[in-house]
């Protein structure tokens, strides 16, 4: 690692200050497991880092006024995983949270950072994405909502400006009988990185589908909704056939590369079989679901 | 480049001592606080060689700034037991686990956090408590007996301590 | 040099007992390299080509030199020493003027700091002339393909040698395939007639890609000289002696002016045998006049440690009806990297000698390209090269509609059976191993398991036998009797897998003497007896004997001192719980402590015991391990679960059984590791993609189930108390085992490894097979 200077803020408003005074030479880090490798391979080379682990405020996970989650942008991936609120009305997301690195990986990795380090294969946003997620970021200027649909502008690449940082993740309540689920391929079940993961977020009335988020992974750019497989959805009655129509359109969203990773074919293949298995289990989950309102 | 302090906890004792902004948290422990029982095997956490734990969580410090374990507790591998062997160090002597011994530390500690968490681990708890630990000698095979006896010796909620 | 049987009954050879360094180990306490602290120490760090092939033009280091806490920085330019041609790599210190592979270092920087060592290593300057780098192995054995090697630099065999007695087939030395380093065949009787008479003729083309050994220590060395300017390295090793002669070669030295201390050394598998770091870090110590340490980075090792070779294999096989074998043609290609290093005969020797063929024509090349060269890993190509006759076998016998088992059983090599270069085989207990997987459940019940698919996944169950013909090296050892009756024994060897506790065993039975009573060192290269390596499986087989002849050459010093005291002969002389009696007159005796004082009393007539061995060796053990793997297939996703594994395994004797377990559970768990997911995968410019650990991926935990070990006895002939090597067998049969599995749940044959996910449900579907599933 090269030598940087470490800022320690004491508040969100001194973090603040920092990103303005030393825009396009800073860094935050909260907890470090993307920074760090990359500073170690010198992809980055930041004179300085600003470190908002310290910030309690950043790292907590709430209830928004009774519906939805306020997720801190230091929130830690072993908290999504392990939260009961986020396990039960959030499922895809704790699962995702899961499936982070290993269990010393996850008890620092947040969830801003995987947001922030914007790869194709951040496990935890795909769930976001099919939640409907939005970032609240600040700036000298305030703050401001961004869809995470719009939050992604190409690999390592997002909407934050050099003296912005992300705030929180706001997720509205999925509303009733509604169900998801994450699945992600990887060659080994711990320490590894998704070949291709697909979030699915389905709600249904009476067998009808009201409403469905599908969210792929590491087949893009950015993470990617798939579009076209949605819209295949919504209104029809939710059957295995339908599942499996809809599971080939959603391979059509997907513009994998190939690399030592998979190939392109596997890829394609893999989003056909991942979208077919989280839909069904977040169909039976949607249909299990009491939730009112 | 200035050097800053870190004070925080390290093994049950307050330290106050000081570090480079860019050192890990790995690296205060074996440079500067003459702590070296983690280790280095990836720096990129992807091996566990590393594993310490913060609050009582198991964290891979070469992650980690050191000064991001300010006012917090850390305690590695030779915090884990004081005079006599913790049961989980008592379990691998007795089933031949270490080989080359350099993963052991990293295990152990995984291992103890695990049996905080889940003081009676089946054997998938047990796999995946310390999947984030690499070993190339052992095979994992003789440290999941070794867990599981331990864990069946000591009474349930025992600290790590 | 027979084997012996224990004096008394002591408790030595034969315990389960666990190694006396475990409590340091589990504490933390042990200490490796990096954790080492000397007064004054430098950080070194080496800039690396990014280029597979390239003409260094110019470096300027003025402004790393110029960076504050930079204390030296050097070219090849500042060390003369350095040979032009380098005849191996650790000859090629830096790179000259040319750089051979991506990751070649082509200067050295020494600093207060690491990190500033990093910031120097940026303010290095390179002008290179990018070269057209020869990548694939067999595009780089055409003619014009952009030529790797110096000319006339020599195909290193010294590795062949350390770790397997097998006589080397010289070739023709290749004139118009530049980067054919090595060629060889072996041959008998007429492959094409036997082809046409054959029933059945089965060809596939086998290949495993370049591995790691994985060790999760990285390379590292700690060198200072003193004022008289002698050396002192402390190095993670396999083998200090090895490592004093290479660097006394590569500085131009004599060897008695380095000391080599082999610190702790946090796992091998033969990726730590040649010297790799110690010259360079030796000459920043020297340039610097301070002790210097370097330690690889994970990145480092992975682009530019000494992988295993990659191994590609066409085998063709005929086969009768009757399931008599009929002929075998191959070609193997050995891929080595920049430099030669690889060990042909172990292929041809596998393939044409582990069952009887008639006819055989095995023809063997290594190929240089553009790439880190290679080093040994454990059973180095064993595991790839019963990969793919093992995978054979299995296929023609399927094709046969014949038992597995029994095919294999039927045509395995007898000891006194000739192998392909006219040796007999030596003793060995193939067929009693293959006889006990047999008669596993696992195996037995393996339609049952098959019948047990469901939801949409695949069944299957794999067996197959693979070994290690063992390794040979001259070694010493001593032992002494200290004034208070315990015993002490030296040798040289480094203990990694534990081989220091079976060896203490061992001197503990020689001798007669409890083993809590039994102290064993390693010593350095000063103190030690010149001792081999701690590698082809050869440590208890061949320190063992050693330690073992110096116990009774101790224990016979004992007895005649022992027989002058009492006044009685020797052979009426037993030792009992740490005394010397008469046999039947329990009353005249003396104790080993009484013995041991005499011998260190102030004008005493009685020497010390000093017990002491040197010997060398001729006779090979070779060791079989055979092992049956349980999975389940996602047919849509490829991934394989494995859900049972066993591994049977010839131990000889087995010194100390829950060692040898460790050794079978790690060495499987390698094996595993190269046939589901390792892989060093590089682009077509030569360059690692996958330099991380997320990305070059071992098996975790969570991946696997217990394995389970049996051990099979079948005493060698020559090792002590009929021990034989049990490091190499168990990493040789998996990768077959696991495609022979898949064979049986998909009826998909794969010939490539890793058997990935990816290639499983691409086959699949190639085959048309996939189906919707839950």
């Amino acid at each position: 690692m090269r030598r940087f200077e470490l800022a320690l803020p004491r508040s969100i408003d001194d973090c603040l200050k920092i990103l303005t005074e030393r825009a396009g030479e800073a860094k935050v880090v909260a907890g470090g497991t993307d920074l760090l490798p990359q500073l170690k391979n010198g992809l980055l080379t930041p004179r300085c880092v600003v470190d908002i682990s310290g910030l309690a405020e950043l790292r907590t996970v709430q209830r928004a006024d009774g519906q939805g989650l306020r997720i801190g942008a230091a929130a830690t991936a072993r908290t999504i995983e392990l939260d009961p609120h986020v396990r039960s009305k959030y499922p895809a997301l704790a699962e995702s949270g899961a499936l982070v690195g290993s269990v010393q990986v996850r008890n620092l990795a947040t969830v801003g950072g995987n947001l922030c380090n914007a790869a194709p294969s951040a496990d935890m946003v795909p769930p976001l994405l099919a939640l409907d997620a939005e970032a609240i970021i600040l700036g000298p200027k305030g703050q401001r909502r961004v869809p995470l649909t719009s939050f992604f502008l190409g690999v390592r690449q997002t909407v934050l400006a050099a003296d912005e940082m992300l705030l929180e993740v706001a997720v509205p309540a999925p509303g009733p009988r509604s169900g998801g689920h994450y699945l992600r391929h990887t060659p080994r079940r711990e320490l590894d990185i998704a070949v291709v993961g697909v979030a699915s977020q389905i709600s249904v009335n009476d067998g009808v589908c009201a409403k469905a988020r599908i969210a792929l992974a590491s087949v893009a750019p950015t993470p990617v909704r798939a579009l076209a497989a949605e819209h295949a959805l919504v209104g029809q009655p939710v059957t295995a056939a339908l599942i499996e129509r809809v599971a080939e359109v959603a391979v059509e969203a997907a513009r994998p590369i190939s690399d030592q990773r998979g190939s392109a074919e596997f890829r394609r293949h893999l989003v056909r079989v991942l979208t077919r298995r989280t839909l069904t289990t977040a169909l039976e989950r949607a249909r299990a679901d009491r939730r009112e309102d | 480049m200035a050097k800053q302090i870190l004070r925080c906890a390290v093994n049950d004792e307050a330290v106050e001592v000081l570090v480079q902004p860019y050192a890990t948290l790995l690296d205060a422990l074996r440079e500067d606080l003459g702590l070296t029982g983690p280790k280095e095997g990836c720096g990129t956490g992807d091996c566990g060689a590393c594993t310490v734990h913060l609050d009582d969580q198991p964290v891979a410090s070469c992650l980690m700034l050191a000064m991001q374990a300010r006012d917090r507790a850390v305690r590695t591998i030779e915090g884990l037991s004081k005079g006599a062997l913790h049961p989980l160090q008592e379990a691998f002597v007795r089933h031949g686990v270490p080989q080359c011994g350099f993963c052991i530390p990293g295990v152990l500690m995984a291992a103890a956090a695990l049996l905080n968490e889940k003081p009676r681990p089946s054997e998938e708890e047990i796999r995946y408590g310390i999947a984030g630990n690499l070993c190339r000698c052992t095979g994992y095979t003789k440290m999941v007996t070794a867990i599981t006896e331990a864990a069946a010796s000591m009474p349930q909620g025992a600290s790590s301590r | 040099m027979s084997t012996m049987k224990t004096t008394r009954d002591v408790r030595g050879v034969g315990l389960s007992i666990p190694r006396a360094d475990g409590a340091e180990k589990v504490t933390g306490r042990v200490e490796y390299v990096a954790d080492i602290k000397r007064r004054g120490l430098l950080h070194a760090k080496l800039l690396r080509s990014p280029h597979a092939h390239a003409r260094i033009i110019r470096i300027d280091v003025s402004k790393a030199r110029a960076l504050p806490g930079v204390r030296a920085v050097l070219t090849a330019a500042d060390i003369p020493e350095l040979k032009r041609k380098a005849p191996t790599r650790a000859h090629a210190v830096l790179a000259i003027d040319r750089a051979v592979f991506a990751g070649q270092p082509v200067a050295a920087v020494a600093a207060d700091e690491v990190a500033i060592a990093e910031e120097a290593l940026d303010l290095i300057e390179v002008q290179y002339e990018v070269l057209a780098a020869a990548v694939d192995p067999l595009l780089s054995m055409q003619p014009g393909a952009p030529p790797v090697a110096d000319a006339g630099t020599e195909a290193d065999t010294s590795e062949a040698l350390a770790h397997s007695a097998v006589a080397i087939a010289k070739g023709e030395t290749p004139t118009k395939a530049v980067n054919v380093s090595q060629t060889s065949q072996v041959k008998r009787g007429d492959v094409a007639k036997g082809f046409a008479e054959s029933d059945v003729v089965i060809e596939h083309t086998y290949r495993v890609p370049m591995v790691h050994q994985g060790y999760l220590e990285p390379h590292a060395v700690l060198a200072e000289w003193d004022t008289a300017g002698n050396l002192t390295l402390w190095a993670s090793t396999q083998g200090s002696f090895n490592t004093r002669s290479e660097v006394a070669d590569v500085l131009g030295i004599e060897e008695n002016r380095i000391k080599v201390i082999p610190v702790e050394c946090g796992g091998g598998f033969g990726g730590k045998i040649r010297a790799l770091c110690e010259p360079i870090t030796a000459l920043l110590a020297r340039a610097t006049g301070r002790p210097v340490r370097y330690v690889m980075t994970r990145r480092e090792e992975l682009e530019a440690g000494m992988p295993a070779p990659q191994v590609i294999i066409r085998l063709k096989t005929g086969a009768k009806r009757d399931g008599s074998l009929i002929a075998l043609e191959a070609e193997t290609v050995l891929e080595s990297g920049a430099f030669s290093g690889t060990v042909l005969a172990v292929s041809a020797v596998f393939l044409g000698s582990l069952y009887k063929w008639p006819a055989f024509d095995i023809k063997g090349s290594e190929v240089l390209t553009h790439k880190p060269s290679v080093a040994a890993y454990r059973a180095p190509v064993a595991p790839q090269t019963i990969f793919a006759i093992d995978s054979q076998m299995e296929h023609l016998a399927r094709a046969l509609g014949l038992d597995p088992v029994e095919f294999r059983a039927r045509h395995l090599s007898r000891p006194g059976e000739p192998m392909v270069n006219n040796q007999p085989w030596a003793s060995h207990g193939g067929h009693e191993v293959l006889q006990k997987a047999a008669e596993h459940p696992l195996w037995k019940e393996r339609a049952g398991w098959k019948a047990r698919g469901s939801n949409g996944k695949l069944h299957g169950t794999g067996l197959a036998l693979g070994g290690w013909l063992g390794g040979l090296q001259p070694t010493g050892a001593t032992v002494k009797l200290n004034p208070d009756g315990t015993l002490s024994v030296l040798t040289g060897q480094v203990d990694i897998a534990g081989t220091n506790i079976a060896l203490a065993q061992i001197a503990a039975s020689a001798y007669g003497i409890d083993i809590e009573k039994v102290k064993i060192t390693t010593g350095d290269t000063d103190t030690a007896p010149v001792t081999g390596l701690s590698a082809g499986s050869k440590t208890v087989y061949t320190v063992g004997v050693a330690v073992m002849q110096a116990a009774q050459d101790a224990r016979r010093q004992t007895l005649e001192i022992a027989a002058g005291e009492l006044e009685a002969s020797v052979q009426d002389l037993e030792i009992v719980d740490g005394r010397i009696v008469v046999r039947g007159v329990p009353d005249r005796g003396i104790t080993l402590t009484q013995i041991g004082r005499k011998g260190n009393l102030y004008m005493s007539k009685v020497p010390p015991v000093l017990g002491s061995a040197h010997p060398a060796f001729s006779q090979q053990a070779p060791a079989f391990a055979a092992q049956i793997a349980r999975i389940e297939v996602d047919p849509d996703t490829g991934e394989v679960t494995l859900h049972e594994f066993v591994v049977v395994q010839d131990a000889g004797r087995a010194i100390n059984p829950l060692g040898v377990e460790g050794q079978m559970q790690g060495g499987a768990v390698q094996s595993l590791g190269m046939a589901l997911t390792e892989a060093l995968a590089y682009d077509d410019k030569g360059r690692l993609t996958n330099p991380s650990l997320l990305d070059y991926r071992k098996l975790t935990a969570a991946d696997l189930p217990s394995i389970e070990t049996i051990i099979v006895e079948v005493p060698s002939p020559a090792g002590p108390f009929g021990a034989r090597g049990v490091g190499e067998p168990p990493i040789v049969p998996a990768p077959a085992a696991i495609a022979n599995a898949i064979h049986d749940a998909t009826g998909v044959r794969i010939t490539e490894c890793p058997l990935s996910p990816e290639r499983i449900a691409l086959a699949l579907i190639g085959q048309g097979s996939t189906r919707p599933t839950a």
